[in-house]
Protein backbone atom coordinates (compact mmCIF):
# COMPACT_ATOMS: atom_id res chain seq x y z
CA UNK A 1 0.00 0.00 0.00
CA UNK A 2 2.85 2.38 0.83
CA UNK A 3 4.51 2.22 -2.10
CA UNK A 4 1.52 1.99 -4.43
CA UNK A 5 1.04 5.53 -3.33
CA UNK A 6 4.23 6.26 -4.21
CA UNK A 7 3.63 4.81 -7.14
CA UNK A 8 0.36 7.25 -8.09
CA UNK A 9 2.28 10.56 -6.95
CA UNK A 10 4.99 10.10 -9.15
CA UNK A 11 2.78 9.59 -12.62
CA UNK A 12 0.80 12.25 -11.26
CA UNK A 13 3.66 14.40 -11.10
CA UNK A 14 5.38 13.59 -14.40
CA UNK A 15 2.13 14.34 -15.58
CA UNK A 16 1.70 17.87 -14.05
CA UNK A 17 5.01 18.57 -14.95
CA UNK A 18 5.21 18.28 -18.30
CA UNK A 19 1.85 19.45 -19.10
CA UNK A 20 3.51 23.12 -18.18
CA UNK A 21 2.26 23.50 -15.33
CA UNK A 22 5.15 24.29 -12.24
CA UNK A 23 4.62 23.21 -8.88
CA UNK A 24 4.79 26.98 -6.70
CA UNK A 25 7.29 26.82 -4.12
CA UNK A 26 7.71 27.82 -0.64
CA UNK A 27 8.83 31.98 -0.57
CA UNK A 28 7.36 34.79 -2.37
CA UNK A 29 8.24 33.65 -6.02
CA UNK A 30 5.62 31.30 -7.21
CA UNK A 31 5.15 29.76 -10.74
CA UNK A 32 7.87 30.71 -13.72
CA UNK A 33 6.89 28.26 -16.17
CA UNK A 34 4.31 30.59 -18.03
CA UNK A 35 4.17 28.93 -21.08
CA UNK A 36 5.67 30.82 -24.51
CA UNK A 37 2.80 30.38 -27.07
CA UNK A 38 4.03 31.06 -30.39
CA UNK A 39 7.87 32.01 -30.30
CA UNK A 40 10.27 31.92 -28.19
CA UNK A 41 11.96 29.49 -26.07
CA UNK A 42 10.07 26.18 -24.74
CA UNK A 43 9.35 25.71 -21.09
CA UNK A 44 11.87 23.22 -19.82
CA UNK A 45 9.81 20.25 -18.54
CA UNK A 46 10.69 19.38 -15.11
CA UNK A 47 10.68 16.01 -13.53
CA UNK A 48 11.07 14.67 -10.39
CA UNK A 49 9.42 12.37 -8.10
CA UNK A 50 6.14 13.55 -6.10
CA UNK A 51 7.75 12.25 -2.87
CA UNK A 52 10.29 15.21 -3.21
CA UNK A 53 8.01 17.75 -2.85
CA UNK A 54 7.43 20.91 -4.19
CA UNK A 55 9.15 23.40 -2.20
CA UNK A 56 11.08 24.39 -4.88
CA UNK A 57 13.30 27.58 -5.55
CA UNK A 58 12.55 29.17 -8.66
CA UNK A 59 13.03 32.46 -9.69
CA UNK A 60 10.22 34.28 -11.79
CA UNK A 61 12.65 36.56 -13.73
CA UNK A 62 14.48 33.15 -15.01
CA UNK A 63 11.94 30.80 -15.81
CA UNK A 64 13.56 27.43 -16.89
CA UNK A 65 13.66 27.27 -20.92
CA UNK A 66 14.87 24.42 -22.78
CA UNK A 67 17.23 26.81 -24.46
CA UNK A 68 18.28 28.38 -21.73
CA UNK A 69 19.29 25.05 -19.75
CA UNK A 70 21.20 24.03 -22.59
CA UNK A 71 23.57 27.31 -23.08
CA UNK A 72 24.04 26.96 -19.09
CA UNK A 73 25.08 23.40 -20.10
CA UNK A 74 28.08 24.78 -22.23
CA UNK A 75 28.53 27.46 -20.03
CA UNK A 76 29.03 24.79 -17.44
CA UNK A 77 31.56 23.50 -19.11
CA UNK A 78 33.51 26.68 -20.71
CA UNK A 79 36.91 27.67 -20.09
CA UNK A 80 36.80 31.15 -21.00
CA UNK A 81 35.11 31.94 -18.30
CA UNK A 82 38.41 31.93 -16.36
CA UNK A 83 40.83 34.64 -16.61
CA UNK A 84 43.20 32.57 -18.33
CA UNK A 85 40.83 29.90 -19.95
CA UNK A 86 41.78 27.10 -18.37
CA UNK A 87 39.24 26.63 -15.81
CA UNK A 88 35.09 26.03 -15.53
CA UNK A 89 32.69 25.53 -13.32
CA UNK A 90 33.10 21.39 -14.07
CA UNK A 91 36.53 21.77 -13.29
CA UNK A 92 35.85 21.57 -9.45
CA UNK A 93 32.03 20.07 -10.23
CA UNK A 94 32.54 16.56 -12.16
CA UNK A 95 29.65 14.36 -12.95
CA UNK A 96 31.05 11.12 -12.33
CA UNK A 97 32.11 12.63 -8.44
CA UNK A 98 28.54 13.71 -8.11
CA UNK A 99 29.74 17.41 -9.39
CA UNK A 100 32.28 17.13 -6.77
CA UNK A 101 36.39 17.38 -7.15
CA UNK A 102 37.67 14.75 -5.42
CA UNK A 103 40.06 17.50 -3.73
CA UNK A 104 39.70 18.75 0.07
CA UNK A 105 39.92 22.27 -1.48
CA UNK A 106 39.95 22.97 -5.22
CA UNK A 107 42.47 24.76 -7.32
CA UNK A 108 41.53 28.14 -9.24
CA UNK A 109 42.62 29.86 -12.38
CA UNK A 110 45.78 30.60 -10.82
CA UNK A 111 46.47 26.99 -8.36
CA UNK A 112 45.80 28.47 -5.72
CA UNK A 113 43.54 26.33 -2.70
CA UNK A 114 39.88 28.01 -1.88
CA UNK A 115 38.77 27.90 1.58
CA UNK A 116 36.33 25.13 1.52
CA UNK A 117 35.61 22.34 -0.23
CA UNK A 118 33.57 22.21 -3.43
CA UNK A 119 30.20 21.16 -2.84
CA UNK A 120 28.47 18.61 -4.60
CA UNK A 121 25.51 19.88 -7.27
CA UNK A 122 22.51 17.35 -6.55
CA UNK A 123 18.79 18.56 -6.50
CA UNK A 124 19.68 22.31 -5.92
CA UNK A 125 16.45 22.94 -6.92
CA UNK A 126 15.40 22.15 -2.92
CA UNK A 127 17.87 24.37 -2.01
CA UNK A 128 17.23 27.73 -0.58
CA UNK A 129 20.38 28.96 0.72
CA UNK A 130 23.84 28.24 -0.80
CA UNK A 131 27.43 27.55 -0.14
CA UNK A 132 28.53 25.85 3.07
CA UNK A 133 27.58 28.98 5.46
CA UNK A 134 24.11 29.61 3.33
CA UNK A 135 25.19 33.11 2.39
CA UNK A 136 23.02 33.52 -0.89
CA UNK A 137 19.59 32.83 -1.55
CA UNK A 138 19.64 31.65 -5.60
CA UNK A 139 22.05 30.03 -7.82
CA UNK A 140 22.05 33.06 -9.79
CA UNK A 141 23.88 34.76 -6.70
CA UNK A 142 25.87 31.80 -5.99
CA UNK A 143 27.03 31.36 -9.66
CA UNK A 144 28.99 35.20 -9.47
CA UNK A 145 31.36 34.31 -6.48
CA UNK A 146 33.35 31.43 -8.31
CA UNK A 147 32.95 33.27 -11.46
CA UNK A 148 34.57 36.21 -10.01
CA UNK A 149 36.40 35.38 -7.06
CA UNK A 150 39.88 36.50 -7.08
CA UNK A 151 41.85 32.94 -7.17
CA UNK A 152 38.57 30.94 -8.42
CA UNK A 153 37.74 32.40 -11.65
CA UNK A 154 39.30 35.25 -11.54
CA UNK A 155 37.07 37.34 -14.38
CA UNK A 156 34.44 39.93 -14.20
CA UNK A 157 30.80 38.85 -15.81
CA UNK A 158 31.27 41.53 -18.44
CA UNK A 159 34.70 40.24 -18.99
CA UNK A 160 33.65 36.90 -19.37
CA UNK A 161 31.11 38.59 -21.69
CA UNK A 162 33.43 40.03 -23.74
CA UNK A 163 34.90 37.08 -24.72
CA UNK A 164 32.17 34.56 -25.71
CA UNK A 165 30.96 38.03 -27.46
CA UNK A 166 33.34 37.33 -30.37
CA UNK A 167 31.96 33.56 -31.07
CA UNK A 168 28.69 33.26 -32.97
CA UNK A 169 28.04 29.60 -31.80
CA UNK A 170 27.34 31.61 -28.08
CA UNK A 171 25.27 34.56 -30.18
CA UNK A 172 23.09 31.95 -30.94
CA UNK A 173 22.62 30.32 -27.60
CA UNK A 174 21.83 33.31 -25.79
CA UNK A 175 19.70 34.94 -28.66
CA UNK A 176 17.48 31.42 -28.49
CA UNK A 177 17.43 31.40 -24.57
CA UNK A 178 16.39 35.34 -24.09
CA UNK A 179 16.14 36.65 -27.42
CA UNK A 180 17.92 39.74 -29.07
CA UNK A 181 19.45 39.58 -32.30
CA UNK A 182 22.53 37.53 -32.74
CA UNK A 183 23.72 38.75 -36.10
CA UNK A 184 22.12 42.33 -35.61
CA UNK A 185 25.15 44.22 -34.60
CA UNK A 186 23.32 43.34 -31.17
CA UNK A 187 26.38 41.29 -29.45
CA UNK A 188 26.80 43.32 -26.39
CA UNK A 189 22.68 43.23 -25.76
CA UNK A 190 22.60 39.31 -26.58
CA UNK A 191 25.57 38.17 -24.54
CA UNK A 192 25.82 39.48 -20.55
CA UNK A 193 27.39 38.58 -17.60
CA UNK A 194 23.62 38.78 -16.23
CA UNK A 195 22.27 36.07 -18.83
CA UNK A 196 25.80 34.10 -18.48
CA UNK A 197 24.65 33.66 -14.98
CA UNK A 198 21.08 33.11 -15.27
CA UNK A 199 21.74 30.13 -17.81
CA UNK A 200 24.30 28.36 -15.31
CA UNK A 201 21.24 28.54 -12.78
CA UNK A 202 18.95 27.15 -15.16
CA UNK A 203 21.10 24.44 -16.03
CA UNK A 204 21.96 23.63 -12.26
CA UNK A 205 18.52 23.24 -11.31
CA UNK A 206 18.15 20.30 -13.86
CA UNK A 207 20.42 18.64 -12.14
CA UNK A 208 18.08 16.10 -10.38
CA UNK A 209 19.02 12.70 -8.80
CA UNK A 210 16.22 10.74 -7.95
CA UNK A 211 17.12 7.17 -9.38
CA UNK A 212 19.38 5.80 -6.80
CA UNK A 213 18.40 2.41 -5.69
CA UNK A 214 17.27 4.26 -2.18
CA UNK A 215 14.51 5.63 -4.63
CA UNK A 216 13.79 2.42 -6.75
CA UNK A 217 13.27 0.91 -2.81
CA UNK A 218 10.87 4.17 -2.17
CA UNK A 219 9.32 3.10 -5.42
CA UNK A 220 8.87 -0.39 -4.57
CA UNK A 221 11.36 -1.40 -7.07
CA UNK A 222 14.18 -2.43 -5.58
CA UNK A 223 14.32 -4.59 -2.06
CA UNK A 224 16.87 -3.52 0.53
CA UNK A 225 19.26 -6.25 1.74
CA UNK A 226 19.18 -7.27 5.27
CA UNK A 227 22.42 -5.45 5.76
CA UNK A 228 21.10 -2.28 3.62
CA UNK A 229 17.64 -2.25 5.86
CA UNK A 230 19.24 -2.62 9.11
CA UNK A 231 21.37 0.50 8.14
CA UNK A 232 17.90 2.55 7.12
CA UNK A 233 16.75 1.85 10.50
CA UNK A 234 19.88 2.80 12.18
CA UNK A 235 19.91 6.29 9.88
CA UNK A 236 16.83 7.27 10.49
CA UNK A 237 16.34 5.18 13.78
CA UNK A 238 18.85 5.16 16.35
CA UNK A 239 21.81 6.65 15.12
CA UNK A 240 19.99 10.13 14.53
CA UNK A 241 21.55 10.44 11.00
CA UNK A 242 18.11 11.60 9.25
CA UNK A 243 17.38 14.48 12.16
CA UNK A 244 19.36 16.45 9.68
CA UNK A 245 19.46 14.35 6.66
CA UNK A 246 15.98 13.54 6.54
CA UNK A 247 13.58 12.87 4.14
CA UNK A 248 13.82 10.95 0.77
CA UNK A 249 15.96 13.57 -0.64
CA UNK A 250 18.20 12.87 2.18
CA UNK A 251 18.28 16.83 2.99
CA UNK A 252 17.19 19.05 5.23
CA UNK A 253 18.48 22.59 4.85
CA UNK A 254 19.98 23.18 8.50
CA UNK A 255 23.20 24.20 9.96
CA UNK A 256 25.03 22.52 12.63
CA UNK A 257 27.93 22.25 14.35
CA UNK A 258 28.71 18.77 14.37
CA UNK A 259 31.25 18.53 16.65
CA UNK A 260 34.59 18.15 14.32
CA UNK A 261 36.16 21.05 16.52
CA UNK A 262 36.79 22.42 19.99
CA UNK A 263 38.42 25.46 18.24
CA UNK A 264 37.22 26.84 15.06
CA UNK A 265 39.85 27.90 12.27
CA UNK A 266 36.59 28.59 10.11
CA UNK A 267 33.66 30.13 11.95
CA UNK A 268 31.17 29.31 9.56
CA UNK A 269 27.94 30.51 9.32
CA UNK A 270 28.81 32.76 11.93
CA UNK A 271 30.60 34.62 9.26
CA UNK A 272 26.65 35.54 7.72
CA UNK A 273 24.96 35.68 10.57
CA UNK A 274 27.14 37.56 12.64
CA UNK A 275 25.87 35.76 15.97
CA UNK A 276 28.05 34.46 18.48
CA UNK A 277 25.90 30.65 18.25
CA UNK A 278 26.64 30.28 14.34
CA UNK A 279 30.05 29.99 14.81
CA UNK A 280 31.41 26.46 13.73
CA UNK A 281 28.35 25.85 12.49
CA UNK A 282 27.67 24.43 9.05
CA UNK A 283 25.37 23.42 6.61
CA UNK A 284 24.32 19.51 6.59
CA UNK A 285 24.85 18.68 3.24
CA UNK A 286 22.59 16.29 1.02
CA UNK A 287 24.28 13.05 1.24
CA UNK A 288 22.61 11.95 -2.09
CA UNK A 289 25.70 10.25 -4.26
CA UNK A 290 27.93 10.76 -0.53
CA UNK A 291 29.80 7.51 -1.86
CA UNK A 292 30.79 9.67 -4.82
CA UNK A 293 31.39 12.75 -3.11
CA UNK A 294 34.71 12.00 -0.95
CA UNK A 295 36.62 14.21 0.89
CA UNK A 296 34.04 15.02 3.53
CA UNK A 297 33.38 18.17 5.48
CA UNK A 298 33.82 21.91 4.65
CA UNK A 299 37.41 21.57 5.02
CA UNK A 300 37.64 17.93 3.65
CA UNK A 301 39.16 16.12 6.47
CA UNK A 302 37.92 12.85 6.26
CA UNK A 303 39.13 11.21 3.01
CA UNK A 304 36.40 8.18 3.36
CA UNK A 305 32.78 7.40 4.61
CA UNK A 306 34.31 5.04 7.27
CA UNK A 307 36.22 7.90 9.24
CA UNK A 308 32.73 10.15 8.71
CA UNK A 309 30.95 7.41 10.93
CA UNK A 310 33.76 6.89 13.43
CA UNK A 311 33.71 11.05 13.34
CA UNK A 312 29.99 10.49 14.63
CA UNK A 313 30.47 7.48 16.65
CA UNK A 314 33.39 8.61 18.47
CA UNK A 315 35.05 11.58 18.45
CA UNK A 316 32.54 14.72 18.08
CA UNK A 317 33.75 17.35 20.31
CA UNK A 318 32.25 19.81 22.74
CA UNK A 319 32.16 23.15 22.51
CA UNK A 320 29.36 25.70 23.63
CA UNK A 321 27.86 25.96 19.52
CA UNK A 322 27.55 22.24 19.06
CA UNK A 323 24.41 20.96 17.88
CA UNK A 324 21.97 19.91 20.57
CA UNK A 325 20.91 16.83 18.46
CA UNK A 326 24.52 15.68 19.40
CA UNK A 327 24.22 16.55 23.15
CA UNK A 328 22.64 14.62 25.78
CA UNK A 329 20.52 16.00 28.48
CA UNK A 330 23.28 16.45 30.21
CA UNK A 331 24.98 18.63 27.37
CA UNK A 332 27.73 15.96 26.85
CA UNK A 333 28.60 15.14 23.25
CA UNK A 334 26.77 12.27 22.30
CA UNK A 335 29.05 9.38 20.94
CA UNK A 336 26.44 6.89 18.69
CA UNK A 337 28.79 4.00 20.23
CA UNK A 338 27.96 1.51 17.47
CA UNK A 339 29.62 -1.99 16.75
CA UNK A 340 31.43 -2.88 13.93
CA UNK A 341 28.59 -4.71 11.99
CA UNK A 342 26.50 -1.61 12.57
CA UNK A 343 28.44 0.59 11.15
CA UNK A 344 29.11 -1.53 8.23
CA UNK A 345 24.92 -1.66 7.85
CA UNK A 346 24.95 2.35 8.05
CA UNK A 347 27.95 2.30 5.31
CA UNK A 348 25.69 -0.27 3.06
CA UNK A 349 22.84 1.82 3.49
CA UNK A 350 25.11 4.74 2.42
CA UNK A 351 25.96 3.43 -0.51
CA UNK A 352 22.33 2.80 -1.74
CA UNK A 353 22.16 6.35 -1.96
CA UNK A 354 24.72 6.54 -5.33
CA UNK A 355 22.56 7.37 -8.05
CA UNK A 356 24.67 5.78 -11.19
CA UNK A 357 21.97 7.06 -13.53
CA UNK A 358 22.74 10.84 -12.52
CA UNK A 359 26.25 10.94 -12.90
CA UNK A 360 25.72 9.01 -16.49
CA UNK A 361 22.94 10.92 -17.29
CA UNK A 362 24.03 12.23 -20.95
CA UNK A 363 21.90 15.83 -20.39
CA UNK A 364 24.38 16.69 -17.64
CA UNK A 365 27.45 15.64 -19.64
CA UNK A 366 29.82 18.32 -21.43
CA UNK A 367 28.42 19.05 -24.39
CA UNK A 368 29.95 19.39 -27.98
CA UNK A 369 29.47 22.56 -30.18
CA UNK B 1 47.96 42.19 21.20
CA UNK B 2 46.45 43.69 18.11
CA UNK B 3 45.45 40.61 16.93
CA UNK B 4 43.56 39.57 20.68
CA UNK B 5 42.07 43.25 20.63
CA UNK B 6 40.11 42.13 17.04
CA UNK B 7 39.27 38.71 18.42
CA UNK B 8 37.81 40.37 21.66
CA UNK B 9 36.18 42.90 19.25
CA UNK B 10 34.74 40.28 16.83
CA UNK B 11 33.25 38.23 19.58
CA UNK B 12 31.87 41.13 21.55
CA UNK B 13 30.30 42.29 17.99
CA UNK B 14 28.68 38.45 17.51
CA UNK B 15 27.20 38.76 21.24
CA UNK B 16 25.76 42.15 20.92
CA UNK B 17 24.32 41.52 17.46
CA UNK B 18 22.56 38.88 17.59
CA UNK B 19 20.08 37.96 20.58
CA UNK B 20 17.19 38.98 19.47
CA UNK B 21 13.96 37.30 17.84
CA UNK B 22 12.56 38.96 14.48
CA UNK B 23 8.68 39.49 14.57
CA UNK B 24 7.49 40.17 10.60
CA UNK B 25 5.47 39.43 8.21
CA UNK B 26 1.26 40.03 8.57
CA UNK B 27 2.18 42.92 11.65
CA UNK B 28 1.11 46.14 12.31
CA UNK B 29 4.33 46.90 13.84
CA UNK B 30 7.44 44.57 13.08
CA UNK B 31 9.37 44.43 16.20
CA UNK B 32 13.17 42.73 17.15
CA UNK B 33 12.59 41.49 20.56
CA UNK B 34 15.79 41.62 22.89
CA UNK B 35 16.30 39.46 26.14
CA UNK B 36 14.84 42.98 27.97
CA UNK B 37 12.12 43.40 26.10
CA UNK B 38 10.43 39.95 26.95
CA UNK B 39 11.28 40.35 30.49
CA UNK B 40 9.28 43.96 30.63
CA UNK B 41 6.46 42.14 29.04
CA UNK B 42 3.83 39.94 31.01
CA UNK B 43 5.34 36.61 31.91
CA UNK B 44 4.28 33.35 31.58
CA UNK B 45 5.18 29.78 32.26
CA UNK B 46 4.91 26.43 30.85
CA UNK B 47 6.28 22.55 31.00
CA UNK B 48 8.11 20.59 28.61
CA UNK B 49 9.73 17.37 29.40
CA UNK B 50 13.29 16.66 27.92
CA UNK B 51 14.49 13.92 26.46
CA UNK B 52 14.79 11.38 29.77
CA UNK B 53 10.78 12.23 30.03
CA UNK B 54 11.91 14.54 32.83
CA UNK B 55 8.81 17.73 33.06
CA UNK B 56 10.87 21.44 33.23
CA UNK B 57 9.44 24.70 33.88
CA UNK B 58 9.68 27.14 31.60
CA UNK B 59 8.89 30.51 31.52
CA UNK B 60 8.90 33.44 28.86
CA UNK B 61 6.28 35.06 26.98
CA UNK B 62 3.01 33.67 25.53
CA UNK B 63 3.17 34.11 21.93
CA UNK B 64 -0.16 35.95 22.27
CA UNK B 65 1.11 38.84 24.35
CA UNK B 66 3.91 39.16 21.32
CA UNK B 67 1.08 39.18 18.68
CA UNK B 68 -0.96 41.75 20.02
CA UNK B 69 2.53 44.17 20.70
CA UNK B 70 3.18 43.55 17.06
CA UNK B 71 -1.15 44.03 15.63
CA UNK B 72 -1.19 40.38 14.61
CA UNK B 73 -4.83 39.37 14.11
CA UNK B 74 -5.93 38.04 16.95
CA UNK B 75 -9.58 37.06 19.10
CA UNK B 76 -12.46 38.96 17.04
CA UNK B 77 -10.13 39.80 14.24
CA UNK B 78 -8.93 36.09 14.15
CA UNK B 79 -12.13 35.65 10.86
CA UNK B 80 -13.03 34.80 7.87
CA UNK B 81 -9.68 35.50 5.47
CA UNK B 82 -7.42 35.68 8.78
CA UNK B 83 -7.78 32.07 9.47
CA UNK B 84 -5.68 31.50 6.40
CA UNK B 85 -2.92 33.29 8.42
CA UNK B 86 0.19 30.79 9.82
CA UNK B 87 2.88 31.21 11.74
CA UNK B 88 6.43 30.67 10.02
CA UNK B 89 9.25 29.98 13.39
CA UNK B 90 12.62 30.11 11.70
CA UNK B 91 15.30 28.94 14.51
CA UNK B 92 19.07 29.72 14.38
CA UNK B 93 19.84 26.27 12.44
CA UNK B 94 17.07 26.85 9.89
CA UNK B 95 14.49 24.34 11.30
CA UNK B 96 10.81 25.95 10.65
CA UNK B 97 7.65 25.36 11.62
CA UNK B 98 4.54 26.44 11.44
CA UNK B 99 1.81 27.07 13.27
CA UNK B 100 -1.76 27.88 12.35
CA UNK B 101 -3.07 31.21 13.93
CA UNK B 102 -6.45 29.47 15.50
CA UNK B 103 -3.94 27.18 17.07
CA UNK B 104 -2.58 30.00 18.97
CA UNK B 105 -5.14 31.80 20.01
CA UNK B 106 -6.91 32.03 23.68
CA UNK B 107 -10.49 32.47 21.57
CA UNK B 108 -9.97 28.84 20.12
CA UNK B 109 -7.73 27.21 22.95
CA UNK B 110 -6.88 27.08 26.01
CA UNK B 111 -3.10 26.15 25.59
CA UNK B 112 -0.50 28.71 25.80
CA UNK B 113 2.86 28.69 23.83
CA UNK B 114 5.74 30.51 25.10
CA UNK B 115 8.55 32.08 23.76
CA UNK B 116 10.73 30.74 26.71
CA UNK B 117 13.80 32.40 27.90
CA UNK B 118 14.35 30.53 31.35
CA UNK B 119 14.36 27.15 33.05
CA UNK B 120 13.81 26.27 36.18
CA UNK B 121 14.56 30.55 36.70
CA UNK B 122 17.88 30.40 34.91
CA UNK B 123 18.86 31.34 31.15
CA UNK B 124 18.54 28.31 28.84
CA UNK B 125 21.65 26.22 28.11
CA UNK B 126 23.73 26.75 24.87
CA UNK B 127 22.20 25.11 22.07
CA UNK B 128 18.74 25.60 22.69
CA UNK B 129 18.36 29.60 23.89
CA UNK B 130 18.33 32.67 23.99
CA UNK B 131 15.07 32.07 23.19
CA UNK B 132 12.92 28.69 22.11
CA UNK B 133 9.52 27.70 22.16
CA UNK B 134 7.37 25.86 24.18
CA UNK B 135 4.66 24.30 23.39
CA UNK B 136 2.31 22.32 25.88
CA UNK B 137 0.85 19.19 25.30
CA UNK B 138 2.04 18.22 21.89
CA UNK B 139 3.21 14.33 21.88
CA UNK B 140 6.29 15.03 20.23
CA UNK B 141 8.23 17.67 20.72
CA UNK B 142 8.97 18.82 17.27
CA UNK B 143 7.53 22.30 17.36
CA UNK B 144 9.09 23.07 20.77
CA UNK B 145 12.65 24.33 18.71
CA UNK B 146 15.65 25.70 19.96
CA UNK B 147 16.88 29.69 19.07
CA UNK B 148 14.53 31.43 17.52
CA UNK B 149 15.41 33.96 15.81
CA UNK B 150 12.18 34.76 13.45
CA UNK B 151 8.72 34.77 14.37
CA UNK B 152 7.36 35.89 10.64
CA UNK B 153 2.88 36.02 10.09
CA UNK B 154 2.04 35.08 6.59
CA UNK B 155 -1.04 34.33 4.58
CA UNK B 156 -1.54 31.25 2.79
CA UNK B 157 -1.66 32.22 -0.74
CA UNK B 158 -2.79 29.65 -2.47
Amino acid sequence: MFFFRYIFFIVAAGAIVSSGFAPSGGGASGPTQSGSAGSGPTPYPLKYPAYFGNRVNLREDNPLTVEGVALGRYLFYEKRLSRNNTVSCSGCHQQARAFTDGRAFSLGFDGVQTRRNSMSLTNLLWVRQFFWDGRVGSLEEQAVVPLTDAHEMGQTLEGSADKLRGDARYRRLFAAAFGGDSEGGQGGKVVTGERIVKALAQFERTLISSDARYDRYIRGDYQLTASERRGLDLFFGSAGCGRCHGGPKIFNETYHNNGLDRVFKDSGRAMVTKMAYDRGRFRSVTLRNVELTAPYMHDGRFGSLPEVIDHYNEHVEASNTLSPSLRDTAQRPIRLGLTAVEKKDLLAFLHTLTDSTFITDPRFSEPKF
Amino acid sequence: MKFFVVVVCCMAGMVSYGQSVKVSGEVLTPLTLTAADLMAMPRATATAKDKQGTPHDFSGVALSEIFAKAGVTTGKQLRGENLAKYLLVTCADNYQVVFSLAELDSSFTDRVVILADQVEGKPLPAGTGPFRLIVPGEKKPARNCFQVVSLSIRFAKD
